[in-house]
């Protein structure tokens, strides 16, 4: 298995300028309402400062002073909510914006990507990396900024207040720099390692609830938490591990965030006895040291969280580095625009080679070409490279040698949606996507009537089940599970409604009794008159029934014709359809002849 | 800190979430009771330092002592560093309740989905129990987590109050009074956001659910397009999200501010009664500020409180939740027998209207109700009518649903499940194969020798499959085998059937994927392999019809004709059915 990519550290920090600079007016708007958050809340440490040196000199203004602080209270809250509202509002939309950027590159996905990388990688992407992202941007990013802003207004105050005082601060620097760097060099990694070996554990837990049939049936009990035990040691060791380097940073950080503040207090001592300071400017820098080094504390603290986040941005932006590439691709050869002038629909397959690892080819030297309108079944042992070749011929993986084009045009150079408008796939497998029957065929076209559902549901003879349990019953869920012969059923229809020149079926009768198939693909050939479909299937009913059967073996396409061609030929297909049809079979083959 | 994952998760109390929570709680007792130690010792060592800093005030500053300035500053430091240590250990030992409670919840969830087997998805969806073992084990491990935190918090309240109390009573009371009314307030607000904290999360569980669609039915949408609508589709879902999030924001907002307000006020409170009480001489200016600085401290416990109660509250919600799907029971209740206890009831054996059955009382396996009845040893072909109905009898004669199936003569429901599935294996074509290395899959128990393995895949026609394969058996097969194609598949599935050897193999269509050379190939090495065990293939396979020992048609759930496949090729019905090629119309 290739794991999806993850984006570099560069690839995720510019992204995070990019989004930063995104939408300057709010940034600006934020911040600047946390400025004024912050300096609101400075002030009520200078003006206790000067109360507690009143009081020492005995003068009677508290209330007055208390009075004062309280309204620079009320607008500390007040702008602290303005505050906190717009940092919220532009980090949903950031979010928002990340996530269905994400959701859209996944859609652009290269299907073998996919395929090589499981779904499993995908979907915890799409979830738990979300989620993270979702929750750091809506606390530990606005909780930043914060910090940020109250530690340079806190600076500035200490500044003011007694400048001297500024020095103590300066003592954490050389302790902080240094391990800050010394962490955040390792965390990254460290979390990265967490949430693949979280990825595994969870894929293993899914796989033991979607096979729990199968666990059932052959015992499979002890064998499945022995699985997950397994998953489960690797993701603890890799959250020991950064636990570990947090066990070192966390208190030497505590530590040399605390110096400022003993040094503040006992320098100040001296100073107040040289007269360098007042009392008022030692008690106020204490306070605002102390809740410097609560910001500090505070921004490691996030600063750990964010490494956590930018690790899962690192996987979401990984996704489309993937698509990027594939852009690439197209983009160059997008320039020679086909001629359109020559419509022509024959797909020609030349010379195509094709593995799916390196050094392990599964279609050698594949040529032939489709014609517009023809019926072609393409049979042969399995392994031989169908369907393989079926995702060619539909223009899903490029070939790796050779060429599969249509009017001179690569067919991984077209567009997907006018290319999909064309050439359709439909597979064995199946998926029933989350909603109503109504929901899944409508993706295929969604301006259709309910007469033209209908028309398709009964061409594919699902009209009846789907009639008794309403077009627009949510299916999944708690509700009725919908069966593999029914899914199939439905993405059958999804084909009659997209409605494409091209079809290629791979195997897409095959869950179906064969009876009801067979009367399917007779219902479908009559709809599809005219198209050019390519099936792909074991049973053999579907070669006799088209205009030209392609016979593969290992790799290579090794006989070509009609059925009677092929068995008055007497090579492999012939044998092929004798064993087929089994010893106690009919002998004769009338119809045609 | 105690070795994870465990390798015995123990039996959990599932009579209440509490009781969950309790259960676990016991489980780590270790680990949370030195937590709680150590959120003392930390919360201990933060509260004394505004006292401390008093004094370096009142005795070092303003008494002009160099020594006592020096001697309660190192004091200052020296708490700092005791907190800085106990923070770190406070954290290891959140860290092992943490993993320990959700990985064990995990465990067991993993655990019950496996003995919940083919009841599972009849009971909850697979996306529940997804979102159960992976999202309501977080909730639960912060929960334990916040144990060592909330209690640090709540002594760090007492000590504070006392302090005060014993320096100036009036303050110590307003702390004391202030404390719980402030965070009784704070919940109080917090109630309607938490509301709507809900539905933004259920809208997120939404958000997630077409997200992992996305990634499901990726390659079908791949096929026939649809990416533009899932994109969209996605994209009004997400912008929903954010409006309610930014809606709760604002709410959040306004919550902050009293907060602020609140704490504030509570703070001056006791400044300006401090402040007094400097000015008549009852309290020095050193503990003015250290008091004021307690009243600035106290908003991390108190907020430390109120947190840990809502991780308690989110905890509990999730508990239940585990609780509520570990309380599932397997739709099927256990016999009481072995399988040595006697013969089944007489009147079972009575059944045998259809010429030439074996009455079900000697046969192997039987399913009165149909008609089915295998004689021990044989190899036994089922052709149906409808597919429907080759699902419905394996799940009868594996006792997937109640029903009276014997064996030996034994209804199944006086056997333990486990006894029927240990000598009953249903093979159907949607049995999960699971990711892992091949030979590992293939044979779970590693109980045969690799010459075995290898004999049996060129049984099932496998050999050629693992042969082209890069690793051979030690190869990885991905989840639900999805880099095999489907007739790839339906060997591997074959293979690992024959390996389980079980004294009885139910097949269900094993050969619909395979070309009709590997079919006919497939059936005559399965056969020998089954040599004198009971062996029952649903198919209407011609190749495989033809070497079947008997041959049963079915038709509406019953036995319509039984024989040889020759026999029976003269019923008109049969014949139809099993008959491929050229339709003779």
């Amino acid at each position: 298995m290739t794991a999806l990519p993850v984006a570099s550290r560069k690839a995720v920090r510019s992204y995070a300028r990019k989004v930063v600079l995104k939408h300057p007016k709010q940034l600006s708007l934020a911040l600047g309402l946390q400025a004024l958050t912050a300096g609101c809340g400075l002030v009520a440490p200078w003006l206790l400062g000067r109360l507690v040196e009143q009081v020492q000199s005995g003068i009677n203004r508290v209330t007055v002073m208390v009075l004062l602080i309280i309204v620079f209270l009320l607008l500390q809250a007040g702008t602290l909510s303005l505050a906190n509202y717009h940092t919220a509002r532009l980090t949903e939309k950031v979010v928002a914006e990340l996530r269905e950027d994400f959701v859209r590159d996944v859609l652009r996905l290269p299907l073998a990507t996919i395929e090589s990388a499981g779904v499993g990688d995908l979907i915890t992407r799409s979830t738990r990396d979300v989620q993270a992202l979702t929750q750091a941007a809506r606390t530990n990013v606005p909780s930043t900024l914060v910090t940020l802003t109250t530690m340079v207004v806190m600076l500035g105050a200490l500044l003011l207040v007694g400048w001297l005082m500024i020095f103590p601060c300066l003592l954490a620097v050389p302790i902080l720099w240094p391990i800050a760097r010394w962490y955040l060099s390792r965390a990254r990694d460290g979390y990265l390692r967490e949430r693949a070996s979280y990825a595994k554990a969870t894929e293993s837990l899914a796989e033991t609830i979607n096979g729990s049939r199968t666990v059932e049936s052959l015992r499979l009990n002890s064998w499945r938490a022995q699985r997950l035990r397994e998953d489960i040691g690797v993701a603890y060791q890799a959250e020991r591990y950064t636990l570990s380097l947090r066990s070192v940073f966390l208190p030497v950080t505590d530590t040399a965030i605390a110096i400022p503040t003993v040094a503040t207090i006992v320098l100040g001592g001296y100073f107040y006895d040289h007269s360098w300071v007042s009392l008022a400017g030692i008690t106020a820098a204490t306070l605002y040291t102390q809740q410097l080094a609560g910001l500090i504390d505070l921004l490691l603290y996030n600063q750990d969280k964010l490494q956590l986040a930018g690790a899962s941005v690192a996987r979401l932006l990984g996704v489309s580095q993937e698509r990027t590439d594939e852009l690439r691709v197209s983009a160059a050869s997008a320039e020679p625009r086909r001629a359109p002038a020559v419509p022509s629909r024959d797909i020609e397959v030349k010379e195509v080679c094709y593995g799916y690892s390196a050094g392990h080819d599964v279609l050698h030297d594949v040529s032939f070409t489709v014609r517009e309108g023809e019926r072609i079944a393409i049979v042969g042992p399995s392994g031989a490279g169908k369907t393989t070749l079926g995702r060619l011929l539909a223009g899903i993986d490029p070939p790796r040698k050779g060429s599969v084009s249509r009017g001179g045009v690569a067919l991984t150079d077209i567009p997907r949606s006018e290319l999909r408008s064309e050439i359709a796939l439909v597979t064995q497998e199946y998926h029933f996507f989350n909603g109503s029957v109504r929901d899944n065929l409508l993706l295929a076209k969604p301006s259709a009537s309910d007469d033209e559902l209908r028309e398709c549901l009964e061409a594919v003879a699902a009209w009846t089940w789907v009639s008794e349990l309403g077009l627009d019953t949510r299916l999944g869920t708690g509700t009725r599970e919908i069966s593999p012969a029914e899914a199939q059923q439905v993405s059958l229809a999804r084909l009659l409604l997209s409605d494409p020149h091209t079809l290629v079926l791979d195997e897409a009768t095959s869950v179906l009794n064969p009876k009801v198939a067979r009367d399917l693909e007779r219902s479908l050939a009559a709809l599809l008159s005219g198209r050019t479909v390519i099936s792909i299937a074991h049973r053999l009913h579907t070669a006799h029934d088209a205009d030209r059967v392609i016979v593969m073996e290992k790799g290579r396409i090794v006989e070509t014709g009609s059925h009677q061609e092929l068995l008055a030929a007497a090579g492999s297909y012939a044998a092929l359809w004798t064993s087929w049809q089994g010893t106690g079979a009919l002998p004769s083959t009338p119809g045609v002849a | 800190m105690r070795d994870i994952p465990l390798s015995d998760t123990g039996k959990p109390d599932c009579r209440a979430p509490s009781r969950l929570f309790l259960w676990l709680a016991r489980e780590l007792r270790a680990p949370i009771a030195l937590g709680v130690v150590y959120g003392i010792i930390t919360m201990l060592a933060r509260s004394y330092v505004p006292l401390v800093t008093g004094l370096v005030i009142d005795r070092g500053i303003l008494g002009h002592s160099r020594s006592e300035l020096l001697t309660w500053g190192a004091v200052m430091f020296g708490l700092v560093v005791l907190q800085a240590m106990t923070t770190t250990l406070q954290e290891r030992c959140d860290f092992a309740n943490n993993m320990g409670a959700s990985f064990r919840t995990m465990q067991l969830v993993n655990r019950h989905a496996a003995h919940l087997g083919a009841t599972l998805r009849e009971r909850i969806s697979a996306g529940e129990v997804m979102n159960i073992g992976i999202g309501d084990i977080t909730p639960i491990g912060a929960a334990l987590a916040a144990t060592s935190r909330g209690a640090g918090a709540a002594v760090a309240v007492v000590v504070v109050a006392v302090i005060m109390l014993t320096s100036a009573w009036q303050l110590g009371l307003i702390v004391l009074i202030g404390t719980p009314l402030i965070v009784w307030l704070l919940t109080k607000i917090l109630l309607p956001v938490r509301r709507k904290q809900q539905e933004v999360r259920k809208q997120q569980g939404e958000l997630s659910g077409i997200a992992i669609d996305i990634a499901g039915g990726l390659r079908v949408l791949r096929g026939i397009g649809g990416e533009e609508h899932y994109a969209r589709l996605f994209r009004s879902e997400s912008q929903r999200t954010r409006a309610m999030a930014t809606d709760i924001a604002r709410l959040q907002a306004g919550v902050a501010g009293v907060r602020t307000i609140l704490t504030g006020l509570f703070s001056l409170a006791v400044v300006w009664l401090g402040a007094h009480l400097v000015l008549t001489g009852q309290l020095q200016v050193g503990q003015l500020v250290a008091f004021y600085g307690y009243t600035v401290f106290l908003a991390t416990p108190l907020r430390w409180i109120t947190d840990s109660v809502d991780f308690m509250n989110q905890g509990r919600v999730s508990a239940d939740r585990v609780r509520q799907f570990l309380a599932l029971g397997r739709n099927l209740l256990d016999g009481l027998d072995g399988l040595d206890g006697p013969d089944g009831p007489g009147g079972l054996g009575g059944l045998g209207g259809l010429g030439g059955l074996e009455p079900a009382a000697r046969a192997e396996l039987a399913d009165p109700e149909s008609g089915l009845a295998f004689p021990a040893g044989s190899f036994n072909v089922v052709a149906c009518a409808s597919s429907a109905d080759a699902a419905a009898l394996g799940d009868r004669l594996g006792r997937y649903v109640e029903s009276g199936a014997t064996i030996a003569g034994t209804p199944l429901s006086q056997l333990h499940l486990e006894t029927v599935r240990e000598r009953v294996l249903i093979v159907r074509n949607d049995d999960y194969l699971f990711a892992g290395v091949l030979s590992d899959e293939l044979d779970p128990t590693h109980e045969a020798s690799p010459e075995r393995v290898m004999d049996t895949a060129a049984a099932a026609s496998a050999l050629e499959i693992i042969e082209a394969l890069p690793a051979g058996l030690d190869s990885e097969l991905q989840a639900g085998g999805g880099n095999f194609s489907g007739g790839e598949r339906q060997r591997l599935r074959l293979v690992r059937a024959l390996l389980a050897d079980p004294q009885i193999l139910v097949l269900i269509e094993p050969t619909s994927a395979l070309d009709a050379l590997t079919e006919a190939k497939v059936a005559q090495r399965v056969r020998a392999n089954r040599a004198g065990r009971t062996t029952v293939v649903f198919t209407t396979s011609p190749a495989v019809l033809s070497l079947a020992d008997n041959v049963w048609y079915v038709e509406d759930s019953t036995v319509a004709a039984a024989g040889t496949h020759d026999s029976l090729l003269a019923d008109r019905r049969y014949e139809s059915l099993v008959t491929r090629g050229v339709d003779l119309a």
